[in-house]
C-alpha cells in the first residue's frame, strides 16, 4: 500500500446520503487498514476528520470535497491535517485538540469553539461566535485561527487562550472586521486584526502595540498560512503596511477593571454644574455651604452648645421664700469663708432675719430644698437666721425727699418701711398698738420666740425708721390727709377683727387673737377643759398657751382635716392637745360645745380661731375691696394708684408672706418714684433635675455647723466653682476666667467643644445647660 | 428619678423602653461623642453613686462605708427622649463601648406616646417585616434559550413604556383626526418614586437627581425620578435634566406656580406628570411639612414664605370624584405641555383601584396608573396609617393587570407598582415579581434611601424619625448640620451602584426566560409560590 495514495470514501451510497455514523465508521476502518491519506466526498455528514488518533504518530491528511456538515475536525488529533475544499458549516474544529484544519472558503458559526490546540485556516469570512471558549494548555502550543476576511458577531467570547488572526481581506463587513461586541469575557490569548472595528469589550481586552517579535511571528505565520491556502498573491497586500495591523490581548486579572466610568466628582464639575451652574441644583437659591462634614463637629456646626447659666434660675429655696432671700447665695458665701457677708446680706431682704428665719418661719426654703428629693436633709437655714441677730446694718443712703406713710407697724408695714428707707425714701409708720411688731409682738407666744431676739431686732428697726407714731387710731379723713401729705400710702394694718361663728352662744367664745395677746401680756386665764374651734396654726398657738396657763384637757375641733403644720402643730401636740374632725359646732352653751349631732363636749373655756378679717373702716372709698380684703394688683397697688396694701389686710398669710409683700411693694414704689415700670424678677425656678445630688453622701443625716451646711448646700443654679466641668470636658474646651472683683466665669471654646453636654451632665449645681445651636439656613 | 416623687402612669424604666443602651463602663473613654451625636438626646453623661463597704470581723477594725461617684453614660427614661435604636452612638464610639439593644419583650413605651392626646406619628415604613413578594419564585428556567443569554455578558435593553399605547388602528385614527398620538416614553423599568424636596434634604435630593443624570448620560440607562410634591428647583426645570424627571402634582400644589413660570424657559419636556391621589404609606392621609422645616430654601422651591407649615390635604380640595378629577387633571396637565407629556395618576393600593383603572381605560389621554402598596415609606404619618392601612401591592397589581387583560388593554395602559419593593433588600426579585404579575415598571423610595444614603430605618421600628427633622444620616433633615453629613457625590454614586446591580440581577432573572429586550410583563406562568392560597389568589403556580 502506497501511503501517498489517497483512499477515497464517499458519503453516498446508491446516490443516497449515508449517516454520519456510517461514514465515520468507514473513515476509522480505512485508518485501521493503514490509509493515512483520505479523500472524502462528503454529503453533509458531521464531525468529519476528527478523532483520527488511531494512526498514532503517522500524519494523516484528509481532503474533503462536497458539502460538509457541522463540526469538521471536531476533537481533531495533532497528527491530522484537514483540507475542506469549499466552504464549511458550523463549529469547525470544535474541541480541536491538535488538528490543522484548512477551510478553502467561508466557514459558518462557532469556528474553533473550545479548541485547545491545532490550527484553523479559513480563506474567507467566518460567522458568529468564532474563537469562543478557546484554551491554551501550557503542555502544548497555543491554538491558532487564521481568517482571511472578517469574523462575525460575538467573536472570541470567553476566549481563554490561543491566537486569532483576522486579515480583513475582502471583509464581509468592510467597516467592522471584528463583528458586533467581540471578546466579551476574554481572559486569555491574542487577536491580531487588520481593518476597522466598532469596539470590543473594554473590560476584557486591551489594544496593545505590535512588537517586533510579534511582527516577525505574524510574518512567518502569514507566509505559512497563505502558502497552505494557496493565496500567495495577497502576501504583499497583507504585509506591506505594518501599521494596518492591530493587536488585542486579554486583560490580566490585575488590569481587569470595571468599565472605566467618569468619577462622580468629575461628573458633578464637568456635567452637572456645567449645566446647572455653580452650586448645582440649588446654587441660585442658597449660599449655604453644603459640603460634607463629619458626625462630630465644632463651632457653628455643633447641633447643641453648652451655656454657663450661673444665676439664671432661682434655687428652689430662693424661689419658694416669700421674702425672696437667696439662701443658696448665703451658703456660697459661707463656703467661701465670708460668713459675715452671708449673715449681713439678710438685712437687705428683711428686718426680721433672726426672729422670722431663725425662729418663727415654717421655712418653705427648707421644705423645698432640692436635697429632699433624694431624702437628704435640707440645709439648715435657722443657723444663718439666728446668726443674723448680729448682722451689721447696711449703710443708709441719703434721703430722696420722697415720703411714704405706712399704716401698721407689723411685719408687713415694717418690711415696706425698711425697704423704702434702704432705698433712700422716708417712711413714717402709724400703728394702733403701744409697740411695734404687730402680730409677732402681740400674739405669738414667747415660747416660740425669745423676747431678747425680737427686742434686738425691733431696736435695730427703730434705728432705721425713726418716725413711728404709735397708738394712732386713724379714720377715713386721716387717711385722706395722709394721701395728701405723703407721696404714697401703704396700708399694712393686718387683720385684727376676729371672725366668730354666727351661732347661739357665740358670746361665750373667746377670740384666739385676744387670748394670745392677753396671754403674752400675762393677764389671761383658762379653765381646765379647753375647746378650740379651728385647728389651724393659730389654734395650735392657743392650745400651747392654754396648756402653759394650766389647761389640762385641750381639744381642737375642725370641720376638715386640720391645716396646722410645723412647729405650732408640734408644740400643741407636745402640750397634749387632741384634734377632732370633721365636726360641726351648733352652739356654745355653759356646759361646753354642742355639735350638730347633739353631742356636747364639756368645756370651761371655748376659743375660736377660724381666722381674722381686716378692719377696713378707715379705708377711703376709692380703694376697692374684695370679700373683706383690700384688692391689689400684682404689685400690691390698690385701685387708688397712690395707695398700696400688703400683709393680712390683703390676704392672710405667713409672716414671711407679709415681709415679702413689704419688700415687693417697697421695690414697686421705688420703681415708680424712679419713673420706671415696676420690675419683676424675671428668673424662674431651676429644674431641679439639672442638679446632681449624687455627689452628696446620702448617709449624712445632720449638719454640724455653718461650714458643714455650706459644704452640703447643692448650690442649685449657682456655680460653686468646683471645676468639675473643666475636668469632665473631653475636649478641654472649658476654662475658668477671672473677672474683676474676685468674680469669675467658666467659658467654652467653641473651636474645641463638640456639644456633648458632659459639662451639663457632670455639673453638681445645674449651672451648665446644653441648648440647641442657633438655626442655620 | 427622684425617690421622693410619686410615679406617674407614664413613668417608665429603661426596661420598658423598646431600645436599651448597653454601655460598658470598662470600655468607655468618656469622649462625649455618643452624647454629641445622639439625634434625640436619649443619652447623657450621668453621675452615678458608688458605695463601698469595708468590712471585717476584726473588732479593732470597725466596718466602714465610703461614698464615691463615677461618671458614665445614662439612658433617659422620659418617653420624650426614648432611644430610637439608630446606633449612631455605636458608630462614633472609638471603643465600641455603647450600643442600643432591642428589648427582649414588647415595650411599654407604645402605650405612652400619645401624651397630650396626640397619637404617635413618625416617619419610616410599616412596622411589619417580611412580605409576600419575597416568597415568589421564578420557576421557569429555560436551559438553553436561543440566542443563549448570559446576564453577565450579553447585551440587554431592559426598557418599559410609560404612556398610552393605543391599538394601531386607533392610533392612526387619532393621528388623522387630531394630528396627535399619545406620547410614550421608553424608560428604565425601575423608577425612583416621589420624594419631595422638603421631605428630603437638599443634599439627598440633589444626590438622587445627579445619580439619575449620571445613569442617563454616562451609562445610557434611561432611569427616571419623580419629584414628589414640593416643587422642583428652578435650575432643574430649565435644564435638559428635566427630561429625566417626572413632575408630581399633589393636593398641596406646592411649587406649581414656579413650574408654570418656568414653562416658557424649559429646554426639555419632563418625562411625565404624576398626579398623586394617594400614597401607600399613609393611604387616605395627607402630609404636613412642619414650619420649622420650611427654611428659605424650601420656601423658595415651594413658592411660599419661610417658617409656615405647609399642609397637603388628604384629597384634592376642589374635586369631588376620582373620575372627575382624573379627567380634569389629566387634561389640564397635558395641555400645559401641548399634549407632549404623558400624564398619569398615582393612587394608594386600595380595593377600589379597579374602579380607577376602568375609568382610565376609557380615557385615551391617561398615560398609565401607578399603584402604591401598603409597604411604602413616608417622611411623616400617623403610626396607625402606616401600620394598619393600605392594600398589599401584589394582589392589587395582579387584579389590575387581569382587569386589563379582560378588556384587552393589557399592552395599552402601563401599570406601575410601588410600596415595599426591595423591602428586605431583594429589589430585583421583588421588581421582577411585580413585573411578571403585570406591572410595566416599579417605583422605589425606601430602598434607595437605604442603599444610596445609609438610612437606618427598619420594619422593626428602628430610627423612623424622618418626621422630626433629626435624621441622623441627614436624609430627611433641613438642618445643614445634619444634611451635610450626606455627601452629594457619594449619594449619586450609590444610586448608580444600586441601579447597575439591580440591572444585573434583573438580567439574571429574565435571561432564562429568553428576554433581553422586552420585559416579561404579566408573564405570570414563570412565577410560583409555596403558599397555596396566594397562588390561587394571584393566579400563579403553586409549587412546593
Amino acid at each position: 500500500m502506497n501511503s501517498k495514495d489517497y483512499f477515497a470514501i464517499s458519503g453516498r451510497e446508491n446516490n443516497d446520503r449515508i449517516e454520519s455514523r456510517v461514514l465515520e465508521e468507514k473513515i476509522q476502518a480505512a485508518l485501521a487498514l493503514g490509509y493515512t491519506r483520505l479523500k472524502i466526498d462528503a454529503y453533509g455528514q458531521h464531525g468529519l476528520g476528527g478523532r483520527l488518533w488511531r494512526a498514532g504518530e503517522q500524519p494523516v491528511h484528509v481532503e474533503i470535497n462536497g458539502p460538509v456538515g457541522q463540526r469538521v475536525g471536531a476533537m481533531g488529533s495533532p497528527n491530522t491535517r484537514i483540507d475542506v475544499m469549499g466552504p464549511a458549516s458550523d463549529d469547525v474544529g470544535w474541541l480541536n485538540a491538535g488538528a490543522h484544519i484548512v477551510v478553502h472558503g467561508n466557514a459558518g458559526n462557532g469556528v474553533g469553539n473550545a479548541m485547545a490546540q491545532g490550527k484553523i485556516y479559513v480563506t474567507g469570512n467566518i460567522g458568529s461566535r468564532g474563537m469562543t471558549m478557546t484554551k491554551h494548555n501550557p503542555r502544548f502550543d497555543a491554538p491558532e485561527l487564521w481568517v482571511l476576511g472578517s469574523v462575525g458577531d460575538y467573536f472570541g467570547e470567553f476566549m481563554a487562550g490561543g491566537v486569532a488572526i483576522i486579515c480583513g481581506h475582502e471583509a464581509q463587513n468592510p467597516k467592522n472586521v471584528l463583528g458586533y461586541r467581540p471578546l466579551i469575557g476574554m481572559v486569555g490569548g491574542k487577536v491580531f486584526f487588520r481593518g476597522p472595528h466598532q469596539g470590543f469589550s473594554q473590560t476584557d481586552a486591551v489594544l496593545v502595540p505590535i512588537t517586533d517579535t510579534d511582527w516577525q511571528w505574524l510574518n512567518a505565520g502569514l507566509r505559512a498560512y497563505l502558502r497552505h491556502t494557496r493565496q500567495h498573491e495577497f502576501l504583499y497586500t497583507l504585509l506591506s503596511k505594518r501599521e494596518q495591523w492591530q493587536c488585542l490581548r486579554a486583560r490580566t486579572p490585575q488590569e481587569r477593571v470595571t468599565k472605566a466610568k467618569r468619577a462622580m466628582n468629575d461628573f458633578r464639575k464637568q456635567v452637572w454644574e456645567q449645566t446647572l451652574g455653580k452650586g448645582g441644583l440649588v446654587g441660585d437659591l442658597t449660599q449655604l455651604d453644603r459640603s460634607p462634614i463629619g458626625l462630630i463637629t465644632h463651632g457653628d456646626l455643633r447641633r447643641y452648645v453648652p451655656v454657663w447659666e450661673n444665676y439664671k434660675y432661682k434655687a428652689p429655696c430662693e424661689a419658694t421664700c416669700p421674702t425672696g432671700i437667696p439662701v443658696q447665695t448665703r451658703w456660697r458665701l459661707v463656703r467661701e469663708g465670708r460668713v459675715d457677708e452671708a449673715v449681713d446680706m439678710a438685712l437687705a431682704y428683711t428686718p426680721f432675719p433672726a426672729t422670722v428665719c431663725g425662729y418663727l418661719c415654717p421655712h418653705l426654703c427648707m421644705q423645698s430644698c432640692t436635697k429632699q428629693t433624694l431624702f437628704l436633709p435640707p440645709v439648715d437655714v435657722t443657723r444663718l437666721g439666728q446668726a443674723s441677730l448680729a448682722a451689721k446694718m447696711p449703710e443708709l443712703p441719703p434721703l430722696s425727699g420722697k415720703r411714704v406713710a405706712v399704716i401698721g407697724g407689723g411685719p408687713a408695714g415694717l418690711s415696706v418701711a425698711w425697704q423704702l428707707r434702704l432705698k433712700g425714701h422716708e417712711a413714717v409708720v402709724y400703728d394702733t398698738a403701744k409697740t411695734l411688731g404687730g402680730k409677732i409682738a402681740a400674739a405669738i407666744p414667747n415660747s416660740r420666740i425669745p423676747k431678747e431676739v425680737f427686742d434686738t431686732e425691733i431696736d435695730r428697726i427703730g434705728q432705721v425708721i425713726p418716725h413711728v407714731h404709735l397708738q394712732q387710731h386713724l379714720n377715713q379723713a386721716d387717711i385722706h390727709q395722709l394721701v395728701e401729705d405723703f407721696d404714697f400710702v401703704v396700708i399694712a394694718a393686718g387683720a385684727q377683727k376676729p371672725r366668730l361663728l354666727p351661732i347661739p352662744g357665740k358670746e361665750r367664745m373667746i377670740a384666739a387673737s385676744e387670748f394670745l395677746a392677753e396671754a403674752k401680756a400675762g393677764t389671761a386665764t383658762v379653765g381646765r377643759q379647753v375647746v378650740i374651734i379651728g385647728a389651724g396654726n393659730v389654734g395650735c398657738d392657743v392650745a400651747t398657751e392654754a396648756a402653759r396657763l394650766g389647761a389640762e384637757d385641750i381639744l381642737l375641733l375642725d370641720v376638715q382635716a386640720p391645716a396646722s403644720f410645723g412647729k405650732e402643730r408640734e408644740e400643741a401636740e407636745k402640750a397634749g392637745a387632741r384634734f377632732r374632725w370633721p365636726v360641726f359646732t351648733q352652739a356654745v352653751t355653759p356646759e361646753g360645745v354642742q355639735l350638730d349631732t347633739g353631742e356636747i363636749i364639756a368645756a370651761d373655756s371655748v376659743f375660736v380661731s377660724i381666722g381674722d378679717a381686716p378692719d377696713l373702716a378707715f379705708l377711703p372709698d376709692d380703694v376697692a375691696v374684695e370679700r373683706g380684703f383690700i384688692k391689689v394688683d400684682d404689685h400690691y397697688q390698690t385701685s387708688n394708684r397712690k395707695i398700696f396694701a400688703i400683709g393680712d389686710a390683703v390676704r392672710p398669710g405667713l409672716l414671711t408672706d407679709a415681709i415679702g409683700a413689704g419688700r415687693q411693694a417697697g421695690q414697686t414704689i421705688d420703681d415708680v418714684i424712679g419713673g420706671k415700670r415696676p420690675t419683676a424678677d424675671p428668673r424662674t425656678i431651676i429644674d431641679v433635675q439639672r442638679v446632681h445630688l449624687e455627689y452628696f453622701d446620702p448617709r449624712i443625716v445632720r449638719y454640724e455647723n455653718l461650714d458643714h451646711c455650706g459644704s452640703q448646700c447643692a448650690s442649685c443654679g449657682q456655680c460653686r466653682d468646683c471645676g468639675i466641668c473643666v475636668a469632665a470636658c473631653p475636649e478641654s474646651a472649658i476654662s475658668r476666667q477671672e473677672l474683676s472683683e474676685g468674680r469669675f466665669e467658666y467659658v467654652v471654646s467653641s473651636d474645641r467643644c463638640i456639644g456633648c453636654g458632659f459639662c451639663a451632665g457632670a455639673c453638681p449645681c445645674g449651672v451648665w445647660n446644653l441648648i440647641e445651636n442657633a438655626p442655620m439656613g | 428619678m427622684f425617690p421622693d416623687r410619686p410615679i406617674t402612669p407614664s413613668t417608665l424604666s429603661v426596661k420598658d423602653l423598646p431600645w436599651q443602651i448597653a454601655w460598658s463602663k470598662d470600655k468607655c473613654t468618656l469622649c462625649g461623642r455618643c452624647t454629641a451625636v445622639c439625634p434625640v438626646h436619649a443619652i447623657e453623661l450621668g453621675v452615678f453613686r458608688k458605695r463601698v463597704l469595708n468590712t471585717s470581723l476584726d473588732i479593732a477594725a470597725p466596718p466602714s462605708n465610703a461614698h464615691h461617684v463615677y461618671h458614665g453614660i445614662r439612658q433617659k427614661t422620659d418617653p420624650a427622649y426614648a432611644c430610637i435604636g439608630c446606633a449612631m452612638c455605636n458608630l462614633v464610639c472609638p471603643n465600641d463601648a455603647i450600643m442600643p439593644m432591642r428589648a427582649d419583650e414588647s415595650d411599654k413605651l407604645r402605650y405612652h406616646i400619645n401624651r397630650g392626646g396626640s397619637p404617635r406619628s413618625r416617619g419610616g415604613r410599616r412596622n411589619v417585616p417580611g412580605g409576600l413578594l419575597d416568597q415568589i419564585k421564578f420557576i421557569r428556567i429555560s436551559m438553553l434559550t436561543d440566542p443563549a443569554l448570559d446576564a453577565g455578558r450579553h447585551e440587554f435593553e431592559l426598557r418599559t413604556l410609560l404612556g398610552r399605547v393605543l391599538p394601531p388602528e386607533e392610533n392612526i385614527r387619532f393621528y388623522k383626526e387630531n394630528g396627535w398620538m399619545p406620547p410614550v416614553r421608553e424608560i428604565y423599568p425601575l423608577l425612583i418614586g416621589g420624594m419631595s424636596f422638603g421631605a428630603l434634604s437638599p443634599n439627598m435630593w440633589e444626590g438622587l437627581q445627579m445619580g439619575v443624570a449620571y445613569l442617563n448620560e454616562e451609562l445610557g440607562m434611561p432611569v427616571r425620578i419623580c419629584t414628589g410634591e414640593g416643587g422642583c428647583p428652578p435650575r432643574l426645570l430649565r435644564s435638559r435634566f428635566l427630561k429625566y424627571t417626572i413632575l408630581q402634582i399633589a393636593s398641596g400644589y406646592f411649587g406649581w406656580d414656579e413650574i408654570i413660570h418656568a414653562l416658557p424657559e424649559m429646554q426639555e419636556d419632563p418625562c411625565a406628570i404624576e398626579i398623586k391621589y394617594g400614597q401607600g404609606a399613609k393611604p387616605g392621609d395627607g402630609g404636613l411639612l412642619m414650619w420649622h422645616k420650611v427654611n428659605n430654601l424650601i420656601a423658595a422651591i415651594r413658592g411660599v414664605p419661610a417658617g409656615v407649615s405647609l399642609p397637603s390635604p388628604p384629597t384634592h380640595q376642589t374635586q369631588y370624584s376620582i373620575e372627575e378629577s382624573v379627567a380634569k387633571m389629566i387634561q389640564s396637565m397635558s395641555m400645559a405641555w401641548g399634549f407632549r407629556v404623558p400624564v398619569y395618576p398615582k393612587i394608594s393600593g386600595t380595593s377600589t383601584a379597579m374602579a380607577v383603572l376602568n375609568n382610565l381605560t376609557r380615557n385615551p389621554y391617561a398615560a398609565g396608573l401607578a399603584i402604591d402598596g401598603e409597604d411604602g415609606g413616608t417622611g411623616a404619618a400617623y403610626n396607625v396609617s402606616m401600620n394598619h392601612m393600605g392594600h398589599p401591592i401584589a394582589t392589587n397589581i395582579r387584579d389590575a393587570y387581569q382587569t386589563l387583560v379582560k378588556v384587552g388593554k393589557q399592552n395599552e395602559i402601563p401599570l406601575f407598582a410601588g410600596g415595599g419593593v426591595g423591602k428586605n433588600g431583594n429589589l430585583a426579585a421583588n421588581a421582577a415579581a411585580l413585573i411578571m404579575l403585570g406591572a410595566s415598571g416599579v417605583q422605589v423610595g425606601k430602598y434607595i434611601m437605604q442603599a444610596a444614603a445609609g438610612c437606618l430605618g427598619s420594619e422593626t421600628d428602628r430610627c423612623n424619625i424622618c418626621n422630626i427633622g433629626l435624621c441622623p444620616k441627614g436624609i430627611t433633615s433641613q438642618d445643614p448640620r445634619l444634611y451635610r453629613r450626606l455627601d452629594v457625590d457619594k449619594v449619586a454614586e450609590r444610586v448608580v451602584d444600586a441601579f447597575l446591580a439591580f440591572d444585573t440581577e434583573l438580567k439574571k432573572i429574565v435571561a432564562p426566560l429568553g428576554r433581553s429586550t422586552t420585559l416579561p410583563i404579566g408573564m405570570a406562568d414563570a412565577l410560583g409560590i409555596s403558599d397555596y392560597h396566594a397562588s390561587e389568589r394571584l393566579n400563579i403556580k403553586y409549587v412546593v
